[in-house]
């Protein structure tokens, strides 16, 4: 494009003297359109995002660092003191711990059985759409709804779950006093929302997966767990990566279930003994309970570097885990088709 | 990503245009609109408040005036919602109803809300009990408020249980039972409890309110000092409770759960502290556990200690609306005598207004829920001697996240009085400092 627009300099000269601003000026925006075009068409994009995210990431930072009482608004800078405070405060701690095991017994579960069930969604089954669409179901409800049916579900004198166990002998589980036990049912609640949508996307990418991998895997003999571990998964690695990546950021900011989870204390605490608060429910508390702004702020800037931290570490983990199966796949698959192709001739 | 210069440049204008767009939409117009002009007000109340028929009249009676009404469904959502929108700056409606258990935080910034003595409050203070209107009094004499209902407190009792205990089950009875301090209170429980093994009250939190409650000073002095380590009234009452609750009078329930109602039903407990408002409470749970009228929950005239007071709310003009007049005008109409009967019987709050307390305490009418009980000539009974408590700004904290943790453990046997009061005292110092 740049050559078109430049022949006629070349070729003929300026025939007044007056021409040659003109059609310097038009140059100018041609090659501004060219240049700045693109950026203009993903600027909306960013605009939105240095409102909406970057914006209030920075004022964040700069109410973190003020005394900033809820309804007096900006007082005295008071430098990292707020964090300070947060980094010597136990519940902090104790919500990080809570926010922790939460996510752990969540989103590992989710994912491995996402990952089976995307599995079997691959698969010729009957109706496949009808079940493609179930599993997707759960995660129409809102976290609202899903969490004040759970909240029912584990009362510990009359639920479904207490009523059931109690059918084979169990003793009733104190689902909303016992911090392990309180974890596991908020956990479910996380997982009954998200193991569909995750199947979902896993599924999208499974049937990108060349079939003639799997078909000539099969004729040399490998069964279909085989088939599962050593291609399905490796193949689909960057979307594995980009679900354990939104897991994380997900898992770590649970707040929803646990604050409707227990109805008794207001003062979102998270049961009365701070069992299953979480960070984001600590966050909460501080701003909209104790009414201390800047020390919320600052949680919200430690929540932001832990998700960071551990994003950054699961991407690592993530990427050396798929990639040594990998290499070991392509190599092996290779040779494998290779040898296939041989044969056939 | 690297920036060039000019999408710097493009992204500064276009971020300042953005910037532009958003502050031209917070700026507020100054002007009033004038008598006739259609007006839209905005008004926002929280729990049962049973105003929905009075907006209808309203509008009936003032053509020109549109209510739009957002109900909130708890008070501790609602105080939620003031508090981010006052933190904001803007997003209050033109009449927003405040809690008496949260004034304290309110009053801190009492200049965001209008001084109603503009709009003629008071002429019409001698309408209220003179506390009611104290409370809603700034230190500076600002009147922020105009009161709608008060929280006196009686005692809801189930007559099958007390009769089953060889207790008095008839109202009357139970009423002289029950007169005394909270050691009678206690004392009776206990009995009840020696006779049938079952707890006396739900859970030791709402009982632990009560008690503050109603002490001319709580948490705080009148003066506004933090008033819980060294209290000997406070430390006393919280020494009852615990030995009350050690004897096994207490069903530790979750508050606002109550095992979805069914415990109001089951005869798990066989008291409650019943401030007006609380009736719908206790109605509303025992209806949602499968019970009705014949469950048995009735309302006796007395309550331990003497009179009592929990809660209550009022309604107030934020500074942010643009519509003051207007606002104060309909506010001010809701919270007449006339129109608090209404909202009695609608929703069972208590009126504030001193006329409309006269006219429930002269007409009864028997509520077909608790055994026919005049509930409304019982709490204008109950409302008598009733004293103004100085809330302070971390009140509700207190309440909720300092002695509510403690009390809970206690109720399960996990902490015993002197550890549930250090706790408390440990909370209060991590907590409110």
């Amino acid at each position: 494009m740049t050559s078109t627009l430049a022949r006629p300099e070349q070729g003929t000269p300026p025939a007044t003297p007056g021409a040659a601003p003109r059609r310097r000026t038009g140059l100018t925006l041609a090659r501004f359109d060219l240049k700045a075009s693109p950026y203009l068409y993903i600027a909306p994009f960013f605009v939105l995002f240095a409102v909406t995210g970057l914006f209030p990431l920075i004022y964040t930072l700069v109410v973190s660092l003020h005394d900033w009482p809820l309804l007096q608004g900006q007082g005295d800078f008071v430098g990292f003191d707020n964090f300070a405070a947060v980094l010597g405060d136990r519940f902090f701690w104790n919500s990080i711990g809570n926010t922790l095991s939460i996510f752990l017994i969540s989103t590992v579960p989710q994912l491995a059985m996402a990952l089976v069930l995307a599995a079997i969604l691959d698969q010729h089954l009957k109706a496949r759409t009808f079940w493609r669409m179930s599993v997707l179901l759960p995660y129409v409800v809102t976290p609202v709804a899903v969490a004040l049916i759970f909240s029912s579900v584990f009362s510990e004198d009359s639920g479904l779950v207490n009523n059931l166990i109690g059918l084979v002998g169990i003793d009733p589980v104190e689902w909303k006093h016992d911090v392990f036990a309180s974890h596991v049912a908020i956990a479910t609640m996380v997982n009954w929302r998200w193991t569909g949508y995750n199947t979902l996307i896993l599924l999208a990418a499974m049937q990108a997966v060349p079939r003639d991998l799997h078909e000539s895997a099969a004729i040399d003999g490998a069964g279909a767990s085989r088939r599962f571990f050593s291609i399905t998964i490796p193949s689909i690695r960057p979307t594995v990566i980009f679900v354990i990546i939104t897991s994380t950021i997900g898992g770590l900011q649970i707040f929803a279930e646990p604050r409707l989870f227990d109805v008794s204390n207001a003062g979102g605490i998270g049961g009365a003994q701070r069992q299953f608060q979480t960070t984001v429910l600590y966050l909460w508390e501080m701003a909209f309970f104790r009414q201390d702004f800047g020390r919320a702020a600052a949680i919200a800037w430690l929540l932001f570097l832990l998700i960071v931290a551990i994003g950054l570490v699961n991407f690592g983990i993530s990427r050396r885990i798929a990639s040594v199966e990998g290499n070991r796949l392509n190599r092996r698959a290779r040779r494998q088709l290779a040898a296939h192709r041989r044969g056939n001739r | 990503m690297r920036l060039s210069r000019r999408t710097t440049a493009g992204a500064a204008v276009a971020g300042a245009a953005a910037f532009a767009l958003v502050a031209s939409g917070c700026a507020t117009e100054a002007s009033e609109p004038s008598a006739d002009e259609p007006i839209e007000l905005t008004i926002t109340t929280f729990g049962t408040f049973g105003y929905e028929d009075l907006y209808e009249e309203y509008m009936d009676l003032n053509p020109n005036v549109t209510i739009v009404a957002n109900n909130i469904d708890t008070g501790g959502n609602a105080r939620t919602d003031t508090f981010t929108k006052l933190a904001a700056g803007s997003g209050l409606s033109d009449i927003v109803a405040l809690e008496e258990g949260w004034l304290g935080s309110i009053m801190e910034v009492s200049g965001e809300f209008v001084d109603l003595r503009d709009y003629g409050i008071e002429d019409r203070a001698g309408d209220w009990v003179d506390w009611k209107y104290q409370q809603a009094t700034d230190p500076d004499g600002r009147v922020i408020g105009y009161g709608t209902d008060i929280g006196p407190e009686g005692i809801c009792f189930n007559g099958p249980l007390f009769e089953a205990a060889g207790l008095p089950s008839d109202r009357e009875g139970v009423a002289e039972l029950l007169d005394g301090g909270w050691d009678t209170f206690f004392e009776v429980g206990q009995q009840y409890v020696d006779a049938t093994g079952k707890a006396w009250y739900d859970h030791s939190g709402f009982v632990w309110n009560a008690m503050v409650n109603q002490l001319p000073e709580g948490y705080y002095t009148s003066d506004g000092e933090l008033n819980v380590d060294g209290n000997a009234e406070l430390k006393a009452r919280f020494d009852q409770l615990a030995a009350a609750t050690e004897g096994g009078q207490s069903a530790a329930q979750g508050a606002w759960d109550w095992n979805g109602g069914q415990s109001f039903v089951d005869g798990t407990f066989a008291t409650f502290v019943c401030p007006g408002w609380m009736l719908g409470v206790v109605q509303g749970n025992t209806e949602a556990g499968g019970g009705d009228a014949s469950t048995g929950w009735d309302f006796a005239d007395v309550f331990p200690g003497g009179a009592a007071n929990w809660g209550g709310a009022f309604l107030a003009v934020p500074e942010t609306s643009d519509k003051k007049e207007a606002a104060a005008a309909l506010a001010s109409w809701l919270t007449e005598p006339e129109q608090q009967i209404t909202q009695f019987e609608a929703a069972g709050t208590f009126p504030s207004t001193l006329e409309a307390q006269a006219e429930l305490a002269a007409n009864p009418t028997p509520n077909a829920f608790f055994n026919d009980a005049p509930v409304g000539s019982i709490l204008a009974g109950r409302a008598e001697g009733v004293v103004a408590q100085f809330k302070g700004p971390d009140d509700s904290l207190i309440q909720e996240n300092v002695f509510g943790p403690p009390l809970q453990a206690l109720d399960r046997g996990e902490l015993d009085g002197e550890g549930a009061w250090a706790e408390a005292l440990a909370l209060l110092d991590e907590l409110v400092g």
